[in-house]
This record gives structure tokens, C-alpha cells and sequence, in this order.
């Protein structure tokens, strides 16, 4: 009971925090100086017009009840004004959308069990040369951008080697072999940081437990190294490294504008950016809604997360 | 450290490096001089065969509407220029040394049948050149097969100028050359629309008092005081309100202000009566600080034009039969602009059209041109794939009647065409080295390596780019007032100041730091622009243009037997634009004249901030750099020496240019106009008419300039002679102060008159320093080996023969093994 009182007040938190953050976004984008760039030889006043008939001349205050009505409570996101006009944006964002998640979706398969191996390894071999070897290049990986090994992995293993295409495939048929060998540029590029990340947390969690009273106890009485490590060692690791792993299977929907740039991939990673800077209102508000509504309930299943994984845990107990 | 820690990270740096080592080298093992493989341009084309010949190119923006109505850049035009069709088109002349336009989808040139039409479309028995009977193709068809008619172009005309639907292109009937009759009176049908004194120009003096105290134009049309009304820009698109209610009575006579705001209507307007106009009259005058004379103050009116319901049969165009269709115009046009203007259409197809159209909460799309499913095509190729910033591929579309054409026998040998979406510049010049793509737009970086190469083509553009200054003085004053103490901008008022920005620019080491591919610009006008579009002249080469250049530049008294320069030609030759002693002069003497005149204190700075529409852009920032080193480096050892600096808003986006407009902005640069190659007589205006100017301040209403016309120097204003050469009669004066009413005709009418008229007002714009030329668009691109174009020098209009002429040296199996026969990598070094 107290868990599901304390869900319900989240998410009437999460839907007034939703609604606070959408009403700044919408007043704060509207305040951007929006004035048409003087053509010469064009009739500005067919331009005027349809801004007339966008409703960019009317006052603030009705433009946002008109958001309120049309968009939040009518469900209609409305066309793009500027990126990709007249089309729908909802059918827009969502044809650009499989991409994305398909190459942060392979980069997670790929970052996450070979984070936590090499975070295993790194504390198990702790300040032997694997130790410092995987600390070394984990340390690299984390201070490096991942644009850099974007380029590296173009260059080295598209351009040179000619191991895979240079560019992500065209085309929607995302489960063909095809399709995937020429994703893996892209997925190792994203997979680099991911990987290092978890290495790092996995190990610096893992060698404080590995040192911790109660393993000693278990040695003690008769437990061999591989039982405590996994029975008990690691998953009190866990409990701070899972939600780690299930924020970032939250973010495969968010695009990397470097990344998908690079190996050409279709997807939603520059979308944000570029609806800013082409002041495409109805495009920013629909990415700002879905990307703050991704945020918000992200942290809500993280919190949640916490309880399943330890029972010691609850949210919401008056204990 | 213990050892096994230093082994580790020498381990890991040992990998790195055996990495990076794979990545160096790429001359000796894997590559072949292209040289001994293929053939270069200006070999003879290899006979075409049988096989698929696909022209791979990249994109770095791709188009996301290309309706023919409504699409806007040039990117959004690329599918268009290969599905599309104009009535007529360019072509190599027979020499192909030049253009000439002919036939397309028009069987011959358009008859004039003007006095058929007497009584209709405001034509009069003395009227020529104002109805056009086209002869039209009768195989012309859609890619699913369905025939083409002229009906067809007559519904697409009233699909275009469909009121509702307020297309982007629709003023492509009636803001050019052509200007289709009734059309924008019927677009606008039913609207009243506010439009600014300011682009129409009518002073009080010729407006008439109506019955109910309020002022009319001769067309009766209401006028107004706008108020709160944006004026686009003599107020840089912001309203007088905001300013008197930002500075009140500092700049303002505002003695009468709250009278009049009391009467604003809901549009932000106030009636023009005389008792409103003697209330407004001293808020803009009374000041000093605002500074403004009663002459100016036509400005700020605004006038109601009301266009009256319309049928589309009064438009001018319509069609007798399938073949037959006639377009009637408001302007007389004829010769090289008519064709000119007919070289694109506007027909789309439209029962698919219409499918696509939707009109939610009184907002009108149409998703027509966005998709293959809503791409018909009636040209030469058709849509077949597209994916939004992936991939777009074009292949031959065979219900093209060109291909049944003897004319066109043995061209359009390309298959298919295929745009990838390649953002970085380094992965398309991987993908172009990989033999993935037959061309690639070189970058400052790669000139180093190919500037020399067999392969790299240059290419002129149309455009000049220019430093900008606007030399306000009040607005640098308010922009002074805003920066804080000991900060001066108004030093750049004084033209010796100007005079010493542009003598102190090396436009050669600035076009090498920020984009190689340019040349340094000398005048306004770039060697691309054409003066005589019949004959295909460059307005540089003729002699008035090149007076301009050596006037300007001051070489003009150097020119002849045994003196510094044997031809002007030399002379021109020579001009760099750089002369840092002259310009270190004209610091100290600017510095000087702005202390004398009280603009500057001895202990100020000067501080200029230059705008630039973002702060991504490499161009905009090392020009930024450049900039910024370039003139610290001029003022040392003069007067300003350590008083010059710079700063950036970069955050200015596409109002980058309104910036300057209005003083939030003290400098731009990289900025001009493009879109006129063959009309400088109508591309002047954008830099003498208040509409355009970057520098309004410079007031061409009251600027006098005087013109040798046929060995008489005869004086009007700078926006006069203009507008004498977009075809309006003008007053001019002669030395005697006899004044006489005087037209230059239009287009292709007294040529060496209008030719002086442009000079002169080029040399005018120049003389100013507010619109400093510092380089062209220049661009250089390398042509991939699987590929020949028709002719080595780029033509206007017809390029370098484009798809139509294109050759090929190899079908793509071919190509995919020659590329793997020279280890996947080519050598275009």
C-alpha cells in the first residue's frame, strides 16, 4: 500500500513537473527573435501571411492556451513549420525513430555484459597488470569523446580495412545481416563509452564488497571464491549498477547527433538541435514533451528499481 | 609507480600506436595515380555501352519539401531539377563556349498575340509583348503514363495562387520579370493587407485628403500611422512603440505620443488625417537624439490595400487546346527574360495534389513532393527511393518523352542517380577516395592536397561577399550608451576609418584562412554576373565595369603607354585591395577626426561587435579569428594602436543581417546577395534600396550621383537612377541645373546608357565603405574517375553539361573492379 501511494504521488508529480517544464519551453522558445530573413525579389508579404495563418502574430498568452487545448489536451502535435514542412510531427519522429533505438539497443547488448566482465575481472585481478591495464585503457575510453573513436573506427575499420560500409544502410529492414554489419561501426562507436563506464562502476562497487567483513565470513565457512563472488558479492554490486544499466536502456531513444551524423544514421539525434535552430515550434515542443516525459519516468522506474533488487529497500515506507 | 602499472599503460599506448599506424601512409602500397586509369575531363568521352551508369553523390542537407509550390532552398530543389521540366531550357551554343535557351517542353518561342487582347488584361492597342501564345509538346506525360496538357498548367497556376493555401512560391507569378496579370490580385482576393510606406515610397504631399478627414493614396487606398505597427526595416522589423516606450523622451518628442497611442486600433494603426499627422510629425523630428526629418517620415505610414473577390478567369492564363497556352502579362517582356522566366514550371499533378492537401484549425499543408508516393515526375528521371536525410535515387524515367527525342540520342547516359546523406566532410572524401562517390566538394583543409589535381574543377560563383558596416550614428551612440564607459563605436561614422578596415584587409590570406576555394572580391559584382544575358557578356569585362575597378582602387592615372600599367586589364591584374601604409595613414587620420569632432575621448577603446548567425560555422569563426589578429596587427605603431578590438554575438541566427540594420551589431561579414547572375540592373537595388541595405543609413534617396550619358554629366539620386533601370522614368539635371525626364528603357533596350547607369551606381555602393567587397563564392570540387563531363569550363545555365551530357568511363561492375584492382582506394592527388 505504501508503494502504491507513493507511485501514485509520483506520477501527479511527474505530470505537474511535465506540465511546468513543457510551459517554459513553450514560452522560452517563442521569446527567440523569430523574424523572416528579407529575400530579395520576394513578396514578404505571402511570408507575413503565413505566419499570419501559423498564428505567430497573436498574443503569447493565446498561442499558449491554443498549445494547452490543441496539442495537450487535444493530442494533436501539429505539422513541422520549418524542418520538414507540413509534415506531420509525430509521424515524422516516429519514422526516424527505429534507428536510434535499433543501434543504442545493439551497443547496449554489446557494452553491457562486457562492462560488468571487465569490471568483474578489473576486481578480482585489482592491482595486478590486468587490474591496471583495463584501469588504463577504462580511463582513456572515459576521457576521450565519443566522436573521436567515431572517426577512429570510420577511418580504421570502414576506410582502411574495409571491414564494414562506411555508412549505416538505407532502408527500413533493420533485422537483415546486411543491415546490422553496417550498424556495428556506429554501435561500436557508442558502445566504447558505455562500456568503460560500467567497467569503472562495476569495479570500484565490486572491490569495495570483495573487501567487506561478511565475504570474509563467507570464505571462512567453506564458500569458494566463485560462490561468494557471484552469490553474494555481486549482487550487492548490483544494486547501485542496475539502475545505472537501466537508465542507459531508457536513453536508446535519445539520438547522438555526433554519431548517427557520422555513420549516417537516420535517426532523432539531431532532431532536437536543429528544431532549436530553425525555431520549428511544434517539432521542439512534441521532442521537449518526449524526451522530459523519458526523463521523468526513467527516474521514477530507477527509484522503483532500487526496491526490487534489495527488499531492504521500499519507497514510500514510513520504516 | 610499480612496473606492472607502467607495463599496462605501456601496453595500452603500444596498441593505440600500432592503430594510429595503420591509419598513416596511403601513397605507396594501396593506391594508383588515377592518371594512368582513367580519363580526365577534357579526354574524349568513351563511347557509351550497355550497363548501368549510376552517379553517386553526397549530401550534406537534404531536402525535406519539394512541392513546387512551397519548397524554399535550393537542397529542397534537387529532386526537382530532375523530375521536373521548363517550357524552355538551357543549352550549349554551337560553339560551346557559351548558353544559348531553347525548347523544352515549349515546341518553339512563344508568339507574341498581344493585340488579339485588346480591351483584356488592361492592354491597349499600343501594348506589345504582354500576351504570350506557348506551343506545347503533345507527348508530354506523367511517370504512371497519364498525358499532360496545357489545362494542366492553367489548374497547376490556380493550385499555386490558391489564396487558402498562401504558397511559398506563389509570388513566382507575378515578383520577377513575369508578372502574370491579376494573379496577386487574385491570390490576396478578399484580404486587406497593411503594407509599409516604406517599400511603396509615396510622400504625404502626393497622397489626397478623403470625405472623411483621412488621408488616400491615388489608388484610394486608406493610409495610417503605424504606431505599433512592425516596419520591416527603417525600424528593423520592430515597432516605433517599442522604441519610444525603450527610450522616451531621450530620443523622442513624446509631447503629443500619449494622444496618439490613445487612438491605436487593434492593428497598432492610427488614421493619417492632417490633426494626426501634425501630432506625429514632431515625436520623430523634435528630437535631435532621434534626429529624423519630416521627409522621412513616410516611413512610418502604413497602407490598407484591399483586393475585391476574383475568378480565376481573370487571371492571365489560360489554354485553347491540349497544346496551346497563353499567358498574359502586366509587365512587357520579351527576348532572352521571357525565356529566362519560362525555364522552370509550376505544374504539379492534381488529383494527387489535391489528395495531399489538409486545412486543420484554419492551417493549410500539403504534403504534395515530400514522399515517392506524392513525387510524380514528367521529367527525364523519376523518384524511386527516398528516405528522409538517407538516401534519395533517381532513375530513368521512361514515359519521358526526351528519350523518344533524335535530339537527345546518345545523351542521358546515367541510369540511375543516388544522393547519400553524408554529414562529414572527412567520411564523403573517404567514400569519394573508396570510388563510393563521383564527386566531392573540397574544404579548406583538403586544398593543401588537391588544389593541383588533375581531377579538381573551380567554379565561380555569382555572389560577393562583403564586411558591412552601418555608419548610424545615432544607433552606434545608443549601442555605445548600452556598452559601458570608454567604449567607442561612432569612429566607424568617419570614412577614413572604413577606408583603413578595407586597405588594412588582405582579402587573399583572409580567403586562404577561411575558405581557399574563394578569390578576393574588388568590386560588387562577381566575374559570373552577366550584363547582357542575350550575348552572354560578363558584366566585368566591359569597360565601364573595369573603370569602376581602377577608379576605385585609384589606378586609373597608371594606365597607358609607359606608364606603371599598359591596359587596364594590367591594371585590374594587379589590384590586391591590401595597402597597409595607406591604411595605417587613415587610422591615425580617423583617430584624429574622431577626437577633433568629440565622437571619441583619448582613453577609449574601440570596441565593434560583430555579428555572425552561430558559433559553429568554421567559416564564421576563422574569419572571426582572422579578423580579430588581422586588425590588431594593422593598428600597431598608429594612433589606435591597442584601442581596436573586436567582439562576437554569434547567436544572431537568420536576423544576423537585420542586426546590423538596426545597430545591435556594429560589423558582419561574409554577407551579400546572390539569385540575380543574369540582372545586375535589378540585383543593384539590393544594395542601394532601403529594403535590402544592409547599411540603411546610407539614405540613397538624398545621395546624388552624377552620370556620363552620352558625354553629359547629368545628376538624380542614388535610388532615382535605380529605379531608372527597372524601368521607371526619372528627372535628372544636368551640370546647367536643367532638368529633363529621362528613361532608360528596360532589358535590352539602350544598352551602353543603362551599362554607364550601373557602373556608376557600383562605384557609388563602393565609395560609401559600408559595403566593403572582400571575396566571391569560388568553389572547387574533385570529379570522380568513373565520370567525364562534356566541357572544362563551366558555362552559366548549362554548367559543365550536368546530367544531360555526362559520360562515362566505365559501367559501375566495371568501376567497382577498377576501384578493387587499385586496393579499394583511388589517387586523385
Amino acid at each position: 500500500m505504501y508503494m502504491f501511494k507513493y507511485v501514485v504521488k509520483r506520477v501527479l508529480l511527474m505530470i505537474v513537473t511535465l506540465f511546468i517544464i513543457l510551459s517554459m519551453c513553450f514560452i522560452f522558445v517563442k521569446l527567440l527573435p523569430n523574424i523572416p530573413t528579407q529575400q530579395f525579389g520576394k513578396d514578404m508579404a505571402l511570408i507575413a501571411a503565413r505566419r499570419e495563418q501559423l498564428g505567430y502574430n497573436k498574443p503569447l498568452i493565446e498561442q499558449y492556451g491554443i498549445f494547452i487545448t490543441r496539442t495537450l489536451l487535444g493530442g494533436n502535435w501539429g505539422v513541422s513549420e520549418t524542418l520538414y514542412t507540413g509534415q506531420d510531427v509525430m509521424d515524422k519522429f516516429i519514422e526516424k525513430l527505429p534507428p536510434t533505438m535499433m543501434i543504442n539497443l545493439y551497443s547496449m547488448f554489446i557494452s553491457v555484459p562486457l562492462g560488468i566482465l571487465f569490471g568483474i575481472y578489473a576486481a578480482l585481478k585489482k592491482n595486478k597488470w590486468q587490474d591496471h591495464f583495463i584501469s588504463t585503457a577504462v580511463m582513456i575510453l572515459v576521457s576521450v569523446p565519443s566522436y573521436v573513436y567515431a572517426f577512429l573506427v570510420q577511418y580504421i575499420l570502414c576506410f582502411r580495412l574495409g571491414w564494414f560500409p562506411m555508412l549505416m544502410d538505407a532502408g527500413t529492414n533493420y533485422f537483415s545481416w546486411s543491415m546490422f554489419k553496417s550498424m556495428l561501426p556506429a554501435v561500436f562507436s557508442l558502445a566504447f563509452g558505455t562500456i568503460a563506464g560500467l567497467t569503472r562502476f562495476t569495479r570500484a562497487e565490486l572491490t569495495e564488497v570483495l573487501t567487506s567483513d561478511y565475504l570474509l565470513l563467507a570464505r571462512t565457512k567453506g564458500l569458494t571464491k566463485a560462490q561468494t563472488t557471484v552469490r553474494h558479492a555481486l549482487r550487492n554490486a548490483m544494486v547501485p549498477i542496475f539502475p545505472m544499466i537501466l537508465g542507459e536502456f531508457i536513453g536508446i531513444i535519445s539520438g547522438s547527433l555526433i554519431i548517427e551524423s557520422i555513420f549516417g544514421v537516420p535517426g532523432v539525434g539531431a532532431l532536437y538541435v536543429n528544431s532549436i535552430n530553425r525555431l520549428d515550434y511544434n517539432f521542439f515542443m512534441l521532442l521537449s514533451a518526449f524526451y522530459t516525459a523519458i526523463g521523468l519516468v526513467s527516474g521514477i522506474v530507477i527509484d522503483l528499481s532500487y526496491g526490487f533488487i534489495d527488499p531492504r529497500i521500499r519507497m514510500g515506507s514510513a520504516k | 609507480m610499480k612496473l606492472t602499472k607502467i607495463i599496462a599503460i605501456m601496453l595500452v599506448v603500444c596498441m593505440l600506436g600500432v592503430a594510429l599506424i595503420s591509419c598513416g601512409g596511403n601513397t605507396a602500397d594501396g593506391t594508383t595515380d588515377a592518371t594512368t586509369a582513367a580519363t580526365t575531363g577534357s579526354d574524349e568521352p568513351v563511347t557509351p555501352k550497355q550497363g548501368n551508369y549510376t552517379y553517386n553523390l553526397a549530401m550534406s542537407v537534404f531536402p525535406t519539401n519539394w512541392n513546387p509550390h512551397t519548397y524554399e532552398t535550393n537542397d529542397d530543389s534537387t529532386i526537382l531539377d530532375y523530375t521536373s521540366q521548363g517550357f524552355f531550357t538551357f543549352d550549349y551554343n554551337d560553339t560551346l563556349d557559351g548558353y544559348k535557351v531553347v525548347p523544352e517542353m515549349a515546341t518553339k518561342d512563344p508568339e507574341d498575340v498581344t493585340s488579339q487582347f485588346v480591351g483584356k488584361y488592361g492592354i491597349t492597342e499600343d501594348s506589345v509583348n504582354q500576351v504570350y501564345k506557348l506551343t506545347l509538346r503533345s507527348d508530354m506525360k506523367w511517370e504512371d503514363g497519364t498525358p499532360i496538357t496545357a489545362h494542366d498548367f492553367v489548374t497547376s497556376a490556380k493550385l499555386l495562387l490558391d489564396p487558402i493555401a498562401q504558397n511559398y512560391r506563389a509570388d513566382s507569378l507575378y515578383s520577377g520579370n513575369l508578372v502574370l496579370a491579376n494573379s496577386k490580385a487574385y491570390l490576396y482576393q478578399g484580404q486587406s493587407v497593411y503594407s509599409a510606406n516604406e517599400s511603396i515610397g509615396i510622400q504625404v504631399a502626393d497622397m489626397t485628403v478623403g470625405d472623411d478627414g483621412q488621408y488616400y493614396t491615388a489608388a484610394g487606398e486608406p493610409v495610417y500611422i503605424g504606431l505599433d505597427f512592425a516596419i520591416p526595416n527603417w525600424l528593423g522589423g520592430n515597432t516605433l512603440s517599442k522604441y519610444v516606450n525603450a527610450y522616451g523622451s531621450d530620443y523622442f518628442d513624446v509631447t503629443n505620443w500619449p494622444t496618439l497611442i490613445a487612438m491605436v486600433d487593434d492593428n497598432g494603426l492610427v488614421p493619417l488625417t492632417k490633426e494626426t499627422y501634425d501630432l506625429f510629425v514632431p515625436v520623430t523630428t523634435g528630437n535631435p537624439a532621434w534626429g529624423e526629418s519630416e521627409a522621412e517620415i513616410f516611413n512610418y505610414l502604413v497602407i490598407k490595400q484591399t483586393y475585391g473577390e476574383m475568378s480565376f478567369d481573370d487571371v492571365g492564363i489560360f489554354a485553347t487546346s491540349d497544346t496551346e497556352l497563353y499567358l498574359a502579362i502586366e509587365k512587357p517582356l520579351k527576348g532572352f527574360y521571357l525565356l529566362y522566366s519560362l525555364t522552370s514550371s509550376w505544374l504539379v499533378k492534381e488529383s494527387l495534389y489535391k489528395a495531399c492537401e489538409s486545412v486543420t484549425d484554419g492551417i493549410y499543408t500539403n504534403t504534395y513532393g515530400t514522399s515517392v508516393e506524392t513525387t510524380p515526375s514528367y521529367g527525364p528521371y523519376k523518384l524511386t527511393q527516398f528516405q528522409s536525410d538517407k538516401i534519395i535515387v533517381l532513375e530513368k524515367n521512361d514515359q519521358w518523352y526526351g528519350y523518344n527525342d533524335a535530339a537527345n540520342k546518345g545523351l542521358y547516359q546515367t541510369t540511375k542517380v543516388q544522393f547519400d546523406f553524408v554529414a562529414e566532410p572527412s567520411t564523403r572524401l573517404e567514400m569519394f577516395i573508396n570510388g563510393l562517390l563521383d564527386s566531392y566538394g573540397l574544404n579548406a583543409e583538403d586544398m593543401a592536397d588537391y588544389a593541383k589535381s588533375d581531377y579538381t574543377y573551380y567554379t565561380t560563383g555569382d555572389s560577393t561577399f562583403f564586411m558591412a558596416f552601418n555608419p548610424d550614428l545615432d544607433g552606434l551612440k545608443a549601442g555605445e550608451a548600452n556598452t559601458g564607459a570608454n567604449i567607442n563605436k561612432t569612429i566607424i561614422t568617419i570614412p577614413e576609418f572604413r577606408q583603413a578596415m578595407s586597405f588594412a584587409l588582405n582579402r587573399s590570406e583572409f580567403c586562404l584562412a577561411t575558405s581557399p576555394t574563394n578569390n578576393a572580391a574588388f568590386a560588387v559584382f562577381s566575374s559570373f554576373i552577366i550584363s547582357n544575358p542575350d550575348e552572354g557578356t560578363a558584366y566585368r569585362t566591359t569597360p565601364q565595369a573595369k573603370d569602376v575597378v581602377v577608379n576605385f582602387w585609384g589606378l586609373a592615372d597608371d594606365i597607358g603607354e609607359g606608364k606603371l600599367y599598359e591596359t587596364i586589364d594590367d591594371a585590374i591584374e594587379s589590384v590586391t585591395g591590401y595597402n597597409l601604409t595607406k591604411a595605417k595613414a587613415l587610422f591615425d587620420a580617423a583617430y584624429d577626426k574622431a577626437i577633433a569632432d568629440g565622437l571619441m575621448d583619448e582613453d577609449d577603446v574601440i570596441e565593434i561587435k560583430i555579428g555572425t548567425p552561430n558559433l559553429t560555422s568554421s567559416f564564421y569563426n576563422k574569419g572571426y579569428d582572422f579578423i580579430c589578429n588581422n586588425y590588431a596587427e594593422a593598428v600597431k605603431g598608429t594612433k589606435l594602436e591597442g584601442k581596436l578590438t573586436f567582439t562576437r554575438d554569434g547567436s544572431l541566427g537568420n536576423a544576423f543581417s537585420d542586426a546590423l540594420k538596426t545597430n545591435s551589431v556594429d560589423m558582419l561579414f561574409g554577407v551579400g546577395w546572390t539569385g540575380s547572375a543574369l540582372d545586375p540592373y535589378g540585383l543593384i537595388e539590393a544594395y542601394t534600396g532601403a529594403n535590402y541595405q544592409y547599411d540603411p543609413s546610407w539614405d540613397t534617396s538624398s545621395a546624388i550621383c552624377e552620370i556620363d550619358l552620352n558625354g553629359t554629366v547629368y545628376s538624380a539620386t542614388v535610388w532615382d537612377w535605380t529605379m531608372c533601370l527597372a524601368g521607371d522614368p526619372i528627372t535628372i539635371t544636368d551640370a546647367d541645373g536643367n532638368m529633363k525626364e529621362y528613361s532608360c528603357g528596360s532589358s535590352d533596350e539602350l544598352p551602353e546608357e543603362r551599362l554607364a547607369i550601373l557602373a556608376a551606381l557600383e562605384n557609388a555602393v563602393l565609395e560609401t565603405y559600408d559595403m566593403i567587397p572582400i571575396m566571391d563564392d569560388s568553389s572547387a570540387s574533385l570529379k570522380g574517375m568513373q565520370v567525364t563531363f562534356y566541357t572544362e569550363e563551366y558555362i552559366y545555365g548549362v554548367g559543365r553539361g550536368g546530367i544531360k551530357y555526362m559520360t562515362y568511363n566505365y559501367t559501375d561492375e566495371e568501376f567497382t573492379e577498377f576501384v578493387a584492382a587499385q586496393g579499394g582506394k583511388l589517387n586523385y592527388k
